[in-house]
């Protein structure tokens, strides 16, 4: 090797080497790193830990994910109306309303929703009377992605709980959807999925079940609770794309059943969805979403269940570090329900964290956060 | 920021100042992004470098206990990411004799910016060189590794970085030459 520091030899390689590296930026992958590192410590041993601050750097998501108001109906129990319901009592305060089409999928001319699979991409290795039929595709519509994030003041439960996404896909919505939630990175840096790596083949219904079969499903281990939340992330963004949140969820491999999903989840009979108490974060941001652009009149709008419907919120500008703090209610307290706050900001980046407080020791307990660009 | 304050249910006490998260966020925030380049520039294949170095940071947290050191943690992660491109490498050698042309090329379009034609030649180059010569050549003026460091990270003796990095030059400087 050379050791003439002015070799143009050198400086060729050195300069065309870091040039091609530096045409690759990935993405943020801490908050997965750290969730399959402490899946796969002995979960009992160690409680999750969270680590505040932490630098997650540019997540330029590949999810066009936008988000808005639906209702409170979508959140608000077992249930009720799923996300994607047309019950959109409040929607109407959201400027990006979704489309009206999207409750009439329209199936698209080569797929009749009824046929069977014949006309499916994905052709399956079980006849489809075992199967059921895939959902009917449609042109654009509005899918709930869901995924995990941490519960901060979490002392005993599962720490992790279900958030929120949004995102315009064509196609089959819940294939869509489960698409985006095992191969892409959300859009906002809090949030994380254990389900990258996992490889969808369809989803399919027959009477009483919707199979989602994977070519392959994730192979790590998780602490229960964990595989818990994991397993209805699932759940949640199926039912929610096929607007029906009463109907289990088969989850299969390879078109069979697969042992324990997790390490944990008994696959062998179909999952229900779980009570949104359990597993949904208590407090979100629906509307704007992160690092959305938006006008000096903002309305944050989310879903909480806070004790006596008070959301606390704190509005950061992140370079002059002004902050202002104040609270809202929800329409009622203790239950899933919608709440809505108006900012008028300076323009610049901004921070915007609701979070709700112990009833106990007055100490935050769950909470959710945007960054924002005012124009 | 209404961030509460970390919350641990355990004293982790360790003789090292940083426990196991601490020390993962600080290495991932330092170098995560050039060691998926390091593995990219050696795989050309961006998901898979991705892959290898998230797979080497779960590695490094579960052995924070052995390394205790930010810079041992950097060195084992290094290793362990040459090591499996290497494999991974190999691997699609193999592969590739079967089924002609389907090597993973370039990274993703969204991050196909053009590079310069001097940049396109040594990279087409490089294409060229035996595995392990390649990668003592991405070890070196990519991660301007010393050769005693390149010996360690690769598992083979000084002589061996030696010959190697001397036979890549020599081929990749006629190489470059011929089409110059």
């Amino acid at each position: 090797m050379s050791n003439d520091p002015n070799d143009p030899f050198d400086e060729l390689m050195r300069r065309s080497l870091h040039e091609e590296a530096d045409r690759i930026e990935p993405s943020d992958a801490l908050p997965e790193i750290r969730a399959r590192a402490h899946a796969q410590r002995s979960a009992a041993r160690r409680p999750w830990l969270l680590t505040a601050g932490l630098a997650a750097a540019g997540t330029a998501a590949a999810i066009g994910a936008f988000t808005m108001l639906n209702g409170p109906d979508n959140t608000a129990d077992d249930g009720d109306a799923v996300a994607g319901s047309t019950t959109t009592t409040t929607a109407t305060v959201v400027p990006e309303s979704r489309t009206p089409s999207v409750a009439i999928p329209s199936p698209a001319p080569s797929q009749a929703p009824t046929e069977p699979p014949s006309t499916s991409p994905s052709a399956k290795t079980v006849s489809p009377t075992d199967r059921g039929v895939p959902e009917p595709a449609v042109k654009s519509t509005v899918v709930p992605v869901y995924w995990l994030g941490q519960q901060v003041g979490a002392q005993k439960k599962s720490a992790a709980r279900l958030y929120r996404t949004w995102a315009k896909v064509s196609g089959r919505p819940a294939e869509q959807a489960v698409r985006i939630m095992t191969t892409k990175q959300p859009t906002d840096p809090d949030y994380y999925s254990v389900w990258r790596g996992a490889a969808l083949n369809t989803v399919t219904r027959s009477n009483g079940i919707v199979t989602v079969d994977f070519k392959q499903l994730p192979k790590s281990n998780l602490d229960p609770d964990l595989a818990k939340v994991a397993t209805q992330q699932l759940v949640y963004t199926v039912q929610g794309a096929l607007q029906d949140n009463k109907t289990p969820i088969q989850i299969t491999e390879a078109g069979r059943s697969s042992g324990k999903l997790f390490g944990q989840i008994d696959t062998g009979t179909p999952v229900s969805r779980a009570a949104a108490g359990e597993v949904q974060a208590l407090v979100w941001i629906d509307s704007p979403s992160e690092n959305q652009m938006v006008a000096p009149k903002v309305t944050v709008q989310g879903v909480a269940a806070a004790f006596e419907a008070t959301v606390n919120y704190e509005v950061t500008n992140l370079k002059t570090r002004e902050t202002r703090k104040s609270f809202a209610n929800t329409a009622e307290g203790q239950k899933f329900s919608p709440y809505a706050f108006q900012l008028t900001l300076t323009p610049g980046a901004w921070q915007i964290s609701v979070y709700l407080l112990s009833d106990q020791d007055g100490s935050v307990t769950d909470t959710d956060t945007k960054s924002i660009v005012v124009k | 920021m209404a961030q509460p304050a970390v919350v641990y249910e355990e004293c982790v006490t360790h003789e090292s100042s940083w426990d196991a998260d601490e020390a993962l966020t600080a290495v991932y925030t330092a170098h995560y992004t050039s060691l998926v380049r390091l593995g990219a520039l050696l795989l050309r294949d961006t998901g898979t470098a991705e892959e290898i170095v998230q797979d080497a940071f779960v590695a490094m947290h579960a052995r924070w206990n052995r390394l205790r050191d930010p810079h041992k943690a950097l060195a084992y992660l290094r290793t362990a990411v040459v090591n499996r491109c290497r494999s991974r490498q190999r691997h699609l050698v193999v592969v590739d004799k079967h089924t002609p042309r389907t090597l993973p090329d370039e990274p993703s379009a969204e991050q196909a910016v053009l590079r310069t034609e001097e940049t396109d030649r040594v990279i087409e180059a490089m294409r060229t060189l035996p595995e392990k010569q390649r990668t003592v050549m991405v070890l070196r003026y990519y991660g301007d590794l010393s050769e005693a460091e390149i010996a360690d990270t690769m598992g083979i003796s000084r002589g061996s970085v030696k010959s190697h990095a001397a036979r890549a030059s020599k081929s990749l400087r006629q190489l470059l030459e011929q089409n110059a």
